[in-house]
């Protein structure tokens, strides 16, 4: 009986001993709590590895289909019906707002980085290093709101007073529902952050991060946007400094290798870790041993590659794949001896902020300037080139010219003609093979005024965010 | 204790006489270990091995007591004139039956108040599936089972009355001999093992579950050992075969390539023929597929066809599964024994897709003393699949079936695969890109019992699922992806989840006066479960035929994870009833979740349940009526199924930016993140005519669902689209009924059909945020109050234009236009993919030494979006790939009233997610018939050696009924998408059909 008793009490001890509540505080092994993000410098330092993490990873931005949609809304890119023709939605504008252009959820996640940064920057001591995360921060926002303005809305330029775009967001807090910012309300606040970034940022970043020239060269970008030529070009130069480098012929190739950053300004980290090929499968895989493009150069345009073109071989080559020749794009094929389509994604580079300015200069009657950065940009370009006499509308055709070739595949067409208010006009009498046969396109004209322009809204947030208005059209 | 007693029957009561004698069974076999004691002194004895024994009893003793495992309890007075007894004791293993475990405790099931359904066991063993969870279809009302795919060892979908979550998951707790186990593990349970499977539906039974009760229990035991030793050996051996897609057709070589013609394309193998008949000069220079003669067109494709291989055969394989078992089982004296070893091979109906598992179980219960019991259940299982990818493209095998075309070749001239005009074959890819995942389970529990004062039982149990998951993806050097990606590589992920489960409880348990019974159980358990994965990538492996990292030129990620989550619960149980005629059951619970806010961790969860059983009363006189009861219950149930870390607003450290450590903000916060809590009621009538001959039960039941677990939105503005939080509520309300008869019952000849239905309406009954897009339907669902949850929302096809062959969508105000309007969509009330009507009917004879018995389960009130035959009926979209027969039947002329567009308007090739393809889900399956010979007892008596004999043959998935075009029964899209289940198919694994033959000897 004694030994029943023991047994009874140790059972009733067992039963009434339970577990502490402590148990149940579990935390996470690979995080931090928000409100513990921000206590030192490195946990800052982190936090601005964690806003450009945000542009590696997204899949739509530099990194991802950026480089490759808005030269198929356009006319640089044919698509290849061999491929798996992907994308088409953008080619054929049959965009809807259940199924659009995903910037704006990926851009905003960025923003909020950038945001928490600029919430907690002012908890450190004012000095370098303060106002060069402050710098990045302010940059970031700006860019990534200016960039969903390229999307999904006109340009400074051809928009009224009451044209709409995207809200420009400036906190953290969850609870927001804002209303859309007018175009030229979003360029004010993009240049003002550009602005107090230029003066913050430091000049030793490297092109991994924003630095004084980088932001100085998106700033020209979007002076350029705004046509207010007098600033871009005060921008340009401070950008390029005195002596310009766009990278000369020889150094060229090696941009789209990853082997120089030379003429490169600001470009996003993918490293093999990282592993994204978005950037190539974009364009095309290897299939046995062939190039098999999702698009192809469009004819045309190829047409414009004058054979003594660096660009030329560096973009585009004309290989067959299954017995049929194709000019496919091969600016995207990745490191040598690195995976297939992993690249660092480049955001601006030298020549298009010289383009930027010898556009401004002709648009402010610079015309010898104009023509002096023109040829500065084609020496480094054409092999044997001999500085030509252009003026007037040739030589602002010229500039235009060479801002498509320079640019081609790097995400800038679309928005270009929309920044000029003209149309996408396609051949739809050559196909996408290198000879012209094959299959047209299909669509053909996509008038200035179009709505379509605009890419609409995602359905999701104007669904939920009754402040929000969509593009009209959609 | 042993040594003990015999101590003191020899040393104390060395006065008296002895006493001698024999134990038997009914069937007069002897039982040895019996335990004999002398009521009112202390001593006793077992009998031997053959069943004797021999006491010596003090003068003063009148009455022995007989006490043994599995057999009644028996008092045997002394009789003053004879030293020899012979006793006769009767088996318990009758009444064992009809004991219902319940979770923490058994009850006895006429005392059982809820409406709780139990499967005998042997209802899913001998099966070819390895996953008990797809055996559970139409095995009882109200649960709705859908296998998620065809993949051997693949889990199905269980509802319970219905989905009572939006995005917690809605599969019941699993409780194995204790154990709530991980759904990772369901396959490694040998279903043979499986003793019953009792499901817990209504409030009365789960709330003792309370914390995570809320989708229903399902409480399982593996098997004990009774009466004599039994070795039992069965072997299995049976052939699958994929099931075909129902009212659709793939067109053939020539169909596809007619079609194509017709739709001006020009595939790549066609362009190249030309361009090399151009080049050679065969061709004039400005030929293609549509200027040059018909002869010559259909000389080409002759030449295709001739070369294109049969994709069918080689995607898809006559699958062989075969299976043994050995299992010895038996009780003696103090102790019980169950054994089984058992060896599986399933191979799956694609290509080179296997499934093996090799496994054992000993469950042994010693009963120490009379008054301590200890025991254990240890299952231990080991599994090697060879894991095929999922992906919507062609390296998931179904998939290419459906996205290569027929006229392509497998292999190339030279030998090598074809990587077909898709980039990948996925023969190719299966053999050079292998998955290979490998499982080891243990299911483990270990607990002692020990009985006090008559009525009370202390039970201490510890048990731990531990399961671990090792996978190797190996992209060989010289592989197609190998050449696409730019790089060989070599994956490898470990992955050990610790189950630990403490339960503690006390059961008293009384019957006063002969009338009221009453029992009352109190217990706490605690819930730990740690995950702890690994991940090795390598790349820059020099040949194929080695794949261990360690050849690897070139590590490339090393890294490690946890994650964890815990319960505490503190509970009690009481149950009364008088003169078993009116029972009361009561429970309630206490339990803390590390999931949810920390000041909101903590829920109460209760229930009561009530019946009376009638017929016990004087005033029924009906004659016929052998059993009348009615039940009612009301509790609440928990719902914790979410991530892990869900409350908490957090910033990332894992990820990384040019190499260098980043910080990323990974979740918004919600403190007051708390449980989610289902109020169920259920009324219930159980009845029973003509000596039970004819049985009726009929449910009511009631399941509202509050503080719904579900991603709340926030605008993506915010950089977050969504954080967890309780939103609304929602409703699951139908009945459950069934009948059985007994048609025929004589000896030799007995006959019974029985037929299970239940409906179920799931209805939204609050949104803090009304009218959103649904989690994980691919934005085609919708949540919306006074609708059922992931009701579609779909623009309305309105049919093609006779005149022009366009397609033409309904605006929402009743306008026709040929633009796809996608702000049109409207909710399509009561169309969602809730299932809303199910059931069985079952039927099985039995004739001397033969049995038959056949099983048909339908199911229907659902709508599935049917993604499969949007691809293949595309108008020209996906003219590239395969097409249905169908397709032809597009407009060619003004007036042509036809499904679908003018495949030569470039307009019109492309299709949406509209109403045409939305499908109703209902069919009607013959899932199984089993014909068996038995061999018993006398007929076997010559062969002295063999007890039992059983030889059957076993058909499932035999026939379909259905207007579905495709597999109506829609579990996971594929296997690589989130999508809820049934919403969309998406070339999942396919289901098969098979038939297998048995064998089962007793020896």
């Amino acid at each position: 009986m004694k030994k029943k008793i023991i047994y009874l009490s140790f059972a009733a001890a067992l039963l009434l001993n339970g577990c502490k509540k402590s148990e149940l505080d579990l935390f996470p092994y690979n995080q931090e709590e928000t409100g513990q993000a921000f206590n030192t410098q490195s946990d800052v330092t982190l936090a601005v590895n964690g806003m450009y993490q945000g542009i590696t990873a997204s899949g739509s931005y530099y990194n991802g289909a950026w480089n490759i949609v808005p030269d198929l809304l356009a006319d640089n890119l044919i698509i290849n019906q061999a491929g798996r023709l992907s994308q088409k939605l953008y080619g054929e504008w049959r965009y809807t707002a259940s199924a659009t252009y995903p910037l704006f959820n990926g851009g905003y996640t960025i923003i909020r980085r950038a945001n928490a940064i600029l919430e907690n920057i002012d908890k450190f001591p004012a000095g370098a290093f303060h106002d060069n995360a402050m710098g990045e921060a302010l940059a970031v926002r700006a860019l990534v709101h200016f960039d969903m303005s390229r999307v999904y809305s006109k340009t400074y330029a051809n928009a009224s007073a009451s044209d709409l775009t995207v809200p420009y967001v400036t906190v953290t807090d969850p609870s927001i529902k804002p209303s859309n910012e007018t175009v030229k309300g979003l360029y004010d606040k993009v240049i003002a952050d550009l602005t107090q970034a230029a003066s913050l940022v430091g000049t030793t970043n490297g092109v991994y991060r924003f630095n004084k020239n980088s932001v100085n060269a998106i700033l020209s970008r979007v002076y350029l946007y705004k046509a207010d030529y007098a600033n871009t070009i005060t921008t340009a130069t401070a950008a390029l400094g005195a002596s310009p480098n766009v990278a000369d012929i020889a150094t060229f190739p090696k941009i789209w290798t990853d082997e120089t950053t030379t003429g490169v300004l600001f470009k996003i980290a993918n490293t093999s870790l990282d592993n994204i090929n978005t950037q190539g499968t974009n364009y095309y895989q290897i299939v046995g041993g062939q190039i098999k493009s999702e698009y192809v150069v469009e004819y045309n345009f190829f047409q414009q590659f004058a054979s003594n073109d660096v660009r030329k071989s560096s973009y585009i080559q004309t290989s067959p794949y299954n017995g049929v020749s194709y000019n496919h794009v091969i600016k995207y094929g990745g490191r040598p001896g690195g995976a297939a389509g992993v690249i660092d994604a480049k955001v601006i580079r030298a020549a298009e902020v010289l383009l930027n300015r010898a556009e401004a200069y002709y648009r402010s009657g610079l015309e010898s300037s104009a023509l002096a950065d023109l040829q500065l940009l084609k020496r480094n370009r054409y092999t044997g080139y001999v500085n030509e006499v252009l003026a007037g509308q040739a030589l602002l055709n010229e500039i235009l010219r060479q801002r498509r070739l320079e640019l081609a595949f790097e995400g800038d067409r679309f928005f270009d003609l929309k920044r000029l208010g003209l149309p996408v006009v396609r051949d739809q009498t050559h196909g996408e093979k290198a000879d012209g046969s094959g299959t047209p396109y299909v669509f053909g004209t996509l008038a200035a005024s179009d709505f379509r322009f605009q890419l609409p809204l995602p359905q999701a947030e104007i669904t939920f965010n009754d402040n929000l208005k969509q593009n009209p059209g959609y | 204790m042993l040594f003990f007693l015999l101590t003191t029957v020899t040393s104390i009561f060395a006065q008296g006489r002895v006493v001698s004698g024999a134990v038997s069974d009914e069937k007069g076999t002897p039982l040895p270990g019996v335990s004999i004691r002398i009521k009112g002194s202390p001593g006793g004895a077992l009998t031997s091995t053959d069943g004797t024994f021999s006491l010596r009893v003090p003068a003063n003793a009148k009455v022995l007591q007989f006490t043994s495992l599995n057999m009644e309890p028996k008092d045997v007075a002394l009789s003053n004139n004879s030293n020899t007894l012979s006793v006769t004791m009767t088996s318990t293993s009758a009444s064992l039956q009809e004991v219902v475990v319940m979770g923490y405790q058994s009850v006895a099931k006429k005392d059982v108040v809820g409406p709780v359904s139990t499967i005998a066991g042997k209802e899913v063993a001998q099966k070819p599936i390895a996953s008990f969870t797809q055996e559970l279809q139409g095995k009882a009302p109200g649960v709705q089972v859908t296998g998620q795919s065809g993949r051997p060892g693949q889990n199905a979908f269980i509802r319970i009355r219905g989905s009572g979550s939006i995005n917690a998951s809605n599969e019941p707790l699993i409780i194995i001999d204790g154990l709530p186990v991980a759904a990772a593990a369901f396959s490694l349970l040998n279903p043979n093992d499986i003793e019953t499977i009792t499901i817990l539906k209504d409030a009365a039974s789960t709330s003792v579950y309370g914390a995570r009760g809320a989708n229903g229990v399902i409480v399982i035991t593996t098997k004990r050992g009774k009466g004599k030793p039994e070795l039992r050996y069965s072997f299995q051996y049976g052939h699958s075969k994929k099931l075909p897609l129902y009212n659709l057709t793939s067109m053939n070589a020539q169909q596809k390539l007619q079609y194509e013609y017709e739709g001006q394309y020009t595939n790549g193998l066609l362009d190249t023929m030309i361009n090399n008949r151009k080049a050679s000069g065969a061709f004039p220079a400005g030929a293609t597929l549509f200027n040059i003669p018909e002869a010559q067109r259909q000389d080409l494709w002759n030449t295709l066809i001739s070369r294109s291989s049969n994709w069918e055969d080689l995607l898809f394989q006559n699958a062989i599964t075969k299976s043994h078992e050995i299992a010895l089982s038996g009780a003696e004296g103090r102790i019980r024994y169950y054994f089984s070893l058992n060896s599986t091979d399933y191979q799956g109906i694609l290509y080179a897709s296997d499934f093996k598992r090799t496994g054992g179980r000993l469950n042994v219960e010693y009963q120490a003393t009379d008054w301590f019991k200890l025991g254990t259940n240890l299952g231990v299982s080991f599994s090697k699949d060879n894991q095929l990818r999922e992906p919507f493209n062609t390296q998931n095998t179904n998939a290419g079936f459906y996205l290569i075309n027929p006229y392509e070749q497998a292999r190339l001239a030279n030998g090598n695969y074809n990587p077909t005009l898709q980039g990948l074959n996925p023969l190719e890819g299966t053999d050079f890109n292998p998955q290979q995942i490998k499982k080891l389970s243990s299911f483990s529990t270990i607990f002692g019992e020990a009985k006090f004062l008559k009525h009370l039982t202390v039970k201490s149990q510890l048990g731990i699922n531990y399961n671990t998951f090792n996978e190797e993806y190996y992209l060989m050097p010289g592989s197609n992806l190998a050449n696409i990606l730019g790089y060989n590589q070599k994956r490898v992920q470990a992955n050990q989840d610790y189950l630990l489960v403490y339960t503690n409880t006390a059961n008293w348990t009384q019957t006063l006066g002969g009338k009221h019974t009453f029992s009352l159980l109190g217990g706490m358990e605690f819930n730990k479960d740690k995950v702890y994965n690994i991940q090795l990538i390598a790349r820059g492996f020099p040949t194929a035929s080695v794949n261990t990292l360690d050849n690897a030129s070139t590590p490339n990620t090393t890294s490690t994870s946890r994650s964890d989550w815990s319960l505490i619960s503190y509970f009690a149980n009481g149950s009364y009833d008088y003169k078993k005629k009116y029972f009361i059951t009561l429970s309630a619970r206490r339990d803390g979740s590390s999931r949810f806010g920390k000041d909101v961790q903590f829920a109460n969860f209760g229930g009561v349940g009530l019946a009376w059983d009638i017929k016990s009363e004087n005033f029924i006189k009906w004659g016929s009526l052998s059993s009348l009861r009615v039940r009612a219950s009301y509790g609440t149930a928990g719902n914790n199924n979410i991530g892990n870390y869900d409350a908490l607003g957090t910033y990332a450290l894992n990820a990384r930016y040019n190499n260098q450590g980043a910080a990323i903000p990974a979740r918004l916060p919600n403190p007051e993140l708390t449980w989610e809590t289902n109020k169920n009621y259920d009324f219930g009538l159980d009845a029973a005519f003509f000596n039970n001959r004819l049985t009726f039960r009929a449910d009511y039941y009631n399941r509202k669902t509050q503080n719904l677990l579900y991603p709340v939105n926030v605008s993506a503005t915010t950089g977050f689209t969504s954080y967890t939080g309780n939103i609304g509520g929602l409703v699951n309300k139908g009945y459950e009924l069934s009948i059985g008869g007994d048609i025929i019952r004589k000896k030799d000849f007995t006959w019974n059909v029985s037929v299970n239905y239940t409906n179920n309406d799931n209805k939204i009954t609050q949104l803090y945020n009304d009218n959103q897009v649904a989690a994980n339907t691919g934005s085609i669902g919708w949540l919306k109050v006074g609708e059922a949850i992931n009701t579609f929302k779909l623009v309305q096809y309105a049919g093609v234009d006779p005149q022009t062959g366009k397609d033409q969508y309904y605006k929402k105000d009743g306008t026709i236009t040929t633009t796809f309007p996608s702000s049109e969509a409207v909710l399509l009330s009561g169309k969602s993919p809730n299932i809303k009507y199910f059931g069985s009917i079952n039927t099985s004879i039995n004739y001397k030494n033969f049995d038959l018995s056949a099983q048909f389960y339908y199911s229907g009130g659902n709508y599935i979006m049917n993604y499969m035959w949007q691809v293949g009926a595309s108008n020209g979209e996906s003219i590239n790939i395969p097409q249905f027969t169908e397709a032809f039947n597009y407009w060619k002329k003004p007036g042509d009233v036809v499904p679908y567009a003018n495949l030569n308007d470039p307009t019109q090739n492309q299709t949406f997610d509209d109403t045409r393809w939305l499908q109703k889900g209902d069919y009607l399956s013959l899932r199984d018939v089993t014909l068996g010979y038995n061999l018993e007892g006398s007929m076997l008596s010559h062969l002295k050696i063999l007890k039992g004999l059983r030889l059957y043959v076993q058909g499932t998935n035999l026939l379909m009924f259905t207007k579905f075009k495709g597999q109506p029964e829609v579990g996971l899209a594929n296997g690589e998408s989130a999508v809820q289940p049934g919403v969309y198919n998406l070339y999942a694994y396919p289901q098969f059909r098979s038939v297998t033959f048995g064998i089962d000897v007793k020896f």
